[in-house]
């Protein structure tokens, strides 16, 4: 039973499966691991303030409001 | 933030405008050269007889100006950019970065002219001679340098999400540039040389490069350049960090394995061809991830599209890159693809992804980007909206044009009599497509005509910048 | 202590982004490595002449490959437009690959012998006084300029090094005549390419021109040849199927 586990990851022409089979887990992991554990999620999440750190300057002169023609 | 202000002086605000600069120039130009190799196909008298300007010629002259001219320099700049605000660091060695800069235009540059000359490496959209790969390849890895390098300054632990785009963009695209380039050169004074691949390991490699510089190039690039300034611009987080963070991962590990869906039908072994249809379906969600987290980091600021034309360029963009990405999957599907390969349903499809997604997240990037660069205002709003009106009518045309030339020529080209014969000549087919080339002309020009006003106003916007600080300046004295 | 961290994280996410943008490539590119082993073994397929070599180059720098494909694909129209769809085994030698992913002119993976020389040169050098519909631009320049062809044997030796069986020595040229037989073994001797470039251009005379050899002469060689070289009345219909 073994013995044929390890034929099976041993053969080349399983490669394609072997690998989907690997990342898919890797990524089942990644979701779980991204989405459980509310410190976690609170630590991810406050991650995206991140490009209004450097705000506080250019706030007076933001871009987001554009001079008017006169 | 007591922090930030300090670390803002220290910005390396001077290679990013050079950047721009040449992004604008290089993006005139190409699409110019792309409107006019486009009205060669209309108008064949167009070619003049003159060997450097012949369709086939012009034609890699466009895609290298757009796609690394363009879009290259369009990343260099903003990567730049994000990378120091995001990290709150300097750029990383002066030098090296105007190494960079210098090496991307000649390289560019050298291309084009190249190409005029009748040296290529006759594969898509990597038609530069070795020579030039070289110098490509040492600018790369240099750029690689001074990104990880300034990352290593950041000033908290955590990588912005942004960066991650970019990071997976320049580490990729120095995979596919010299695994794709790998030739061996005639002699060590010349230009011509012969791709170390054949035939069927030839176009994989062709294509696996091919379109993951769609994939990593034009899409996780500009994704980063999505995640930074749709936030900005909209003055609100993006929507769900979480959801970035399953999207990147999933996106960078699928879209490598979707490039066999350019060889449907072909003498690429079957399995390849279908793997690679499997994973473009499969590759619909996270692209779709993408585009559902843009969208919604702008909801509660849609107020904001009546007056800021800004949000318009990126609301639209995203809504192409959604467009384009349940296109590309859907061509990818071997009974559709058996219609639309070889057509200009490709043409217009790589458009709609290029000028929709591409261009328009750059351009509302830049908008939002260069005034801060000189530390003032956009010199006219009027020209942003005059811009936006002119790309997305310029767009439209070329899209619908190139469906109707697409999907026409290939039903033109299946067709049977009631005799079982083939019911047209092939270049019956090539007449059909003459009155949707005009359009597709057309589109292109509005599209240009566009992409100049904006050149002209990001080039009053900095005089004015420049103005203001030599004003300030000399009240302050 | 925090600087440790930082370190981490940055070199961790380079490299889990480097394993998985690997895998795609590797799995579908290594395979087709093995190909040869599998691939249908048919007889005809040759390496290009000298003359014809210089034609695909000039095919290439012309942008050819941007209007015109050199695969077809296995369907009832395209067998009935083009002939027997393009097998693997028929691009073996071209590096780089000319499948073309644009139509806007016909396939060429079977253009050869269907019109005459006369013909190609006509359509090359004016394709609307042949066919008024076209939008192919004029290549009158082909058969104005001379055809260069002083580095043809280090363009032989390149594609050598690549894997193209031009041959060098004694024994690399008995391996060819026993593969390919006589005829086109001598063909495939670099020290003769020059010499056979020439012989070939004069007794095909391309380009109409018998007192020149012209960049036409090559470009007509070459688009003669192509699809010539397979005999599909030697294999049974649906022989080749089960490569697919």
């Amino acid at each position: 039973m073994i013995g044929e586990i390890f034929n099976w990851l041993g053969d080349m022409r399983n490669s394609k499966i072997l690998a989907l089979l690997i990342f898919f887990i890797g990524f089942v992991i990644l979701l779980v691991f991204v989405y459980t554990g509310k410190e976690r999620s609170k630590r991810l999440e406050s991650y995206k303030n991140m490009p209004f750190l450097d705000d506080d300057e250019d706030e007076q002169k933001s871009s987001t409001t554009v001079k008017k023609d006169e | 933030m007591a922090h930030s202000m300090a670390a803002k002086a220290e910005y390396n605000y001077d290679i990013i405008k050079k950047f721009a600069a040449m992004a604008m120039v290089w993006g005139v130009l190409g699409m110019f050269v792309g409107f006019y190799a486009a009205s060669e196909l209309a108008f064949p008298f167009l070619n003049f007889d003159n060997q450097y300007i012949t369709f086939g010629r012009l034609r890699p002259v466009h895609t290298t100006l757009v796609i690394f001219g363009f879009g290259g320099s369009a990343l260099f700049a903003t990567s730049y950019y994000i990378v120091q605000r995001t990290c709150q660091a300097s750029l990383h060695g002066k030098g090296l970065a105007t190494f960079t800069f210098w090496g991307w235009q000649i390289s560019v540059a050298l291309g084009v002219v190249s190409y005029m000359l009748g040296y290529t490496q006759a594969r898509e959209y990597a038609e530069f001679e070795w020579p030039i790969d070289l110098l490509i390849t040492a600018t790369w890895l240099v750029y690689l340098y001074v990104y990880v390098m300034t990352l290593r300054k950041r000033s908290q632990p955590h990588i912005y999400v942004a960066n991650w785009f970019f990071m997976a963009f320049i580490l990729a695209t120095a995979i596919l540039h010299v695994f794709n380039n790998l030739a061996v050169p005639v002699d060590m004074f010349g230009m011509k040389s012969y791709s170390l691949f054949s035939g069927v390991q030839d176009a994989m490699t062709q294509w696996w490069y091919g379109h993951n510089a769609v994939g990593f190039f034009l899409t996780a690039a500009f994704l980063g350049m999505m995640y930074y300034f749709v936030p900005k611009q909209a003055g609100r987080p993006v929507y769900s960090y979480r959801l970035s963070v399953i999207h990147f991962w999933a996106l960078v590990f699928l879209y490598m394995w979707v490039g066999g869906h350019h060889l449907h039908w072909t003498a690429l072994p079957d399995w390849t061809s279908t793997l690679a249809a499997t994973f473009s379906i499969i590759l619909l969600m996270p692209s779709w991830g993408g585009m559902i987290n843009g969208i919604m980091t702008m909801s509660g600021a849609w107020d904001k599209l009546r007056t800021d034309p800004v949000m318009r360029f990126l609301i639209v963009s995203l809504s192409f890159y959604g467009m384009s990405t349940f296109e590309g999957p859907m061509m990818a599907l071997k009974s559709v693809n058996a219609l639309s390969h070889y057509t200009d349903w490709t043409i217009g499809h790589v458009h709609s992804g290029a000028l929709g997604w591409v261009a328009m997240v750059s351009f509302g990037s830049f908008y939002h980007m260069v005034p801060k660069l000189y530390n003032t205002k956009m010199y006219s709003e009027k020209l942003i909206f005059t811009h936006f009106w002119l790309a997305t009518i310029g767009i439209v045309l070329y899209i619908t044009a190139m469906w109707t030339s697409g999907i026409g020529q290939g039903l033109i080209l299946r067709a049977f009599d009631s005799y079982g014969n083939l019911a047209y000549t092939f270049v019956e087919s090539v007449s059909y497509l003459h009155g949707p080339y005009i359009t597709r002309a057309i589109g292109g020009f509005l599209f240009v005509t566009g992409a100049a006003i904006m050149a002209y106003n990001l080039y009053m916007t900095a005089k004015q910048g420049k103005r203001e600080a030599a004003e300030a300046a000399a009240a302050a004295a | 202590m925090k600087h440790d961290k930082i370190e981490k994280n940055l070199g961790l996410l380079m490299l889990f982004t480097m394993v998985v943008i690997s895998i795609g490539g590797l799995v579908e590119i290594v395979p087709l490595f093995h190909i040869n082993d599998t691939i249908e073994k048919v007889e005809g397929v040759r390496p290009y002449t000298p003359l014809e070599l210089r034609g695909r180059d000039l095919y290439q720098r012309e942008g050819c490959y941007l209007c015109h494909s050199q695969m077809i694909r296995p369907f009832r129209d395209e067998a009935l437009r083009y002939g027997h769809y393009s097998l693997a085994a028929e691009s073996k030698y071209d590096h780089p690959f000319q499948w073309g992913s644009k139509r806007t002119g016909p396939d060429l993976a079977r253009v050869g012998e269907k019109y005459s020389n006369e013909w190609q040169v006509q359509h090359l050098v004016a394709p609307r006084s042949v066919v008024p519909e076209s939008i192919m631009p004029n290549y009158p320049w082909l058969l104005k300029n001379d055809l260069a062809f002083a580095d043809i044997a280090d363009r032989l030796r390149a594609l050598k090094k690549v894997g193209v069986p031009y041959s060098e020595s004694k024994a690399e040229y008995e391996a060819n005549v026993k593969e390919f037989g006589a005829e086109v073994a001598e063909m495939l001797d670099i020290q003769k390419a020059q010499e056979n470039l020439i012989k070939q251009a004069q007794s095909g005379n391309y380009d109409g021109d018998a007192n020149r050899i012209t960049e036409m002469e090559a470009m007509v060689a070459y688009l003669q040849m192509l699809g010539t070289l397979v005999d599909f009345s030697q294999y049974d219909e649906g022989h080749f199927v089960q490569f697919r």
